[in-house]
């Protein structure tokens, strides 16, 4: 009797579920599932009701094998994390030297949400802060709301190999107590930054900020991105190869709000997060991440989701300037072997 | 470094969980610390072995992997009446056999992985030496999971056609898993057919090692009424084979 490809299939399933990765990874979801800091994000009603005992850990490798460990079905928001895939569109769409021109890629030290433009050119410091989300989200080239919305879940749709809907009441309540947002929109309309379709624009990312992901989700777009813009599950390419480095450098200096520094040096991968309580990270080549647990620290990074993307880092040497010999070596944790005890 | 020892047949009624539970307590007997667990979840029956009365069996598989409880609440000590010697110990893990909880299991299935998980909890949690498990025939989810994470996969075989082309697809599929260490146990061998000769044909056949056989006799039928065979007949001609299986195991 020979083995056809479904067996094969099945079978492959079964080994990453059972691997030694796997098993780390489901000693590491044990671990900090007892760590209860931190708070859900409660400023708009719809979030305040995730469970702060949610907490899923995905990683998928850029050979296609998928790990999954707790809540990875969960659906929750994606909120910030949808700001550097929407970027890497805005790059297809334009290039890179108009939106360039459209907002910097200066990390800074100022909170998520403030209404600071660069003095000298008016451009947003990031994609990553509102104000640079917003005319990110202003380049996305579309006839109307409806068909820019329809690429953006597209494109999230080929970073994660299925649909994506938005959540209809915190798109809603976002557009509807997102008056700070409004502001900023405004501010840069006053200096042509942006358009003026600009309720368009604005219901556009309160609705790219509203889209369902789960972790598995998220470690796929971040896999996607560690192998060079083409999902290592379907083939599918999410990016054009060019601006990829886009993507992950602005993540690396800006994804994890005001403590990217702190986690530039300490984690080292580029990462998203987001107040759904998500957060993605690369390791280019290797792999990608994605942890999902509500509750955040005070800069609104996901207290659990830091925790384990340290680990990790640690563990298997994941930090891109690591030089040292890791504790555990990724490639053999990825494989199995005779020796090695995950029991 | 703890063992896991899969036992595993693809047709029913091959002494499946006799043998686990002889394996289990020849290998407790050796002053090991050892666990089983029935994943026969839409027809458990190894605690009947073990004389664990239903009504005791208040926290089982199906507990832990609807999460109401760790796998190792389900633990019972069932070493403790075997008299088992040299510190050894004996714990099993039964799946209820409520017809509402099989029903349960069966109309909702579970996530496969909560499995994986759950024998390593309850390995760290039991300071086990041995994990057997007990499994549902033929193959299914559980199955290719549990034949996955053994270091040791037991296969029976009763010498009929049926049961050695079943042999055969557990073996690609073992093969395909990766699983290091695959022994096939015969049960329930005729008299008529010559043990070593038989021992030899299948071990070729397969390609795999033969680390028991077992004749077809009234003393084993007795088995499953009686509780574990190797406590009440330490000195039988079965009880010698159980032990040599165990040594082969244990290597």
């Amino acid at each position: 009797m020979t083995s056809t490809g479904e067996l094969k299939a099945f079978a492959d399933s079964i080994t990453a579920a059972t691997s030694p990765f796997r098993n780390y990874l489901s000693d590491l979801h044990r671990e900090y599932l007892s760590l209860t800091e931190g708070t859900v994000a409660d400023y708009i009603p719809e979030l305040a009701l995730a469970d702060p005992q949610w907490f899923g850990i995905a990683a998928a490798t850029v050979d296609g094998q998928v790990f999954e460990v707790g809540h990875c079905d969960q659906p929750f928001t994606i909120q910030s994390i949808s700001k550097a895939f929407v970027y890497g569109l805005a790059l297809e769409d334009h290039g890179r030297d108009y939106v360039n021109s459209k907002v910097g890629v200066e990390p800074t030290g100022e909170a998520f949400n403030a209404i600071v433009l660069d003095e000298a050119t008016n451009r947003p410091c990031n994609p990553m802060v509102n104000a640079g989300a917003i005319a990110t989200a202003d380049l996305i080239k579309g006839k109307d709301g409806t068909e820019r919305l329809k690429r953006m879940l597209d494109m999230f749709g080929r970073y994660t190999g299925r649909s994506h809907d938005i959540n209809v009441p915190v798109f809603l309540s976002e557009k509807s107590t997102g008056h700070r947002n409004r502001a900023i929109a405004y501010l840069m309309l006053n200096f042509g930054m942006v358009s003026d379709r600009i309720d368009e624009t604005l219901d556009l990312y309160f609705q790219q900020c509203s889209i369902l992901v789960n972790a598995r989700d998220l470690s796929l777009m971040a896999a996607t991105l560690a192998n060079g813009g083409v999902n290592p599950v379907t083939g599918d390419r999410a990016l054009d190869q060019r601006y990829v480095q886009d993507v992950v450098s602005v993540m690396l200096t800006c994804g994890m709000y005001d403590s990217s520094g702190d986690w530039a040096y300490r984690v080292g991968m580029p990462a998203k997060s987001g107040v759904g309580g998500g957060i993605t990270a690369v390791s280019p080549g290797k792999l990608g991440l994605g942890i999902f647990s509500p509750p955040l620290d005070a800069k609104g990074n996901s207290v659990r989701g830091i925790r384990v993307c340290q680990q990790l880092s640690k563990d298997f040497g994941l930090h891109p300037f690591n030089v040292a010999p890791a504790p555990k070596d990724l490639a053999t944790w990825l494989m199995g072997s005779a020796d090695l005890d995950s029991w | 470094m703890p063992k896991v020892i899969s036992v595993h047949s693809y047709r029913g009624g091959t002494g499946k969980s006799n043998l686990t539970a002889n394996l289990a307590t020849t290998v407790a007997q050796q002053g090991y610390r050892v666990g089983v667990v029935d994943t026969d979840l839409p027809s458990p029956g190894i605690h009947n072995i073990f004389d664990l009365e239903p009504e005791v069996m208040t926290k089982t598989l199906n507990s832990y992997l609807w999460g109401e409880a760790d796998l190792a609440d389900g633990a019972y000590d069932v070493g403790r009446n075997l008299n088992l010697g040299k510190g050894g110990t004996l714990f099993l893990v039964p799946s209820s056999c409520k017809a509402d909880d099989i029903a349960r299991i069966l109309k909702d299935g579970y996530d496969v992985r909560l499995l994986n998980d759950g024998f390593r909890q309850l390995v760290k949690t039991l300071e086990l030496d041995y994990l057997f498990i007990d499994t549902h025939p033929g193959l299914s989810k559980e199955t290719f999971l549990t034949i996955a994470i053994s270091h040791c996969l037991l296969l029976i075989v009763r010498p009929d056609k049926q049961d050695y082309q079943g042999t055969a697809v557990t073996l690609d599929v073992a093969r395909q898993l990766n699983v290091r260490h695959v022994q096939i146990v015969i049960n329930k061998a005729l008299a008529c057919l010559a043990p070593e000769v038989l021992r030899q044909k299948v071990a070729e056949t397969y390609g795999v090692p033969v680390a028991g056989l077992f004749p077809l006799s009234e003393d084993i039928a007795k088995l499953a009424s009686e509780g574990v065979f190797c406590v009440r007949h330490p000195e039988h001609l079965v009880t010698q084979e159980l032990q040599a299986v165990a040594r082969r195991i244990m290597e």
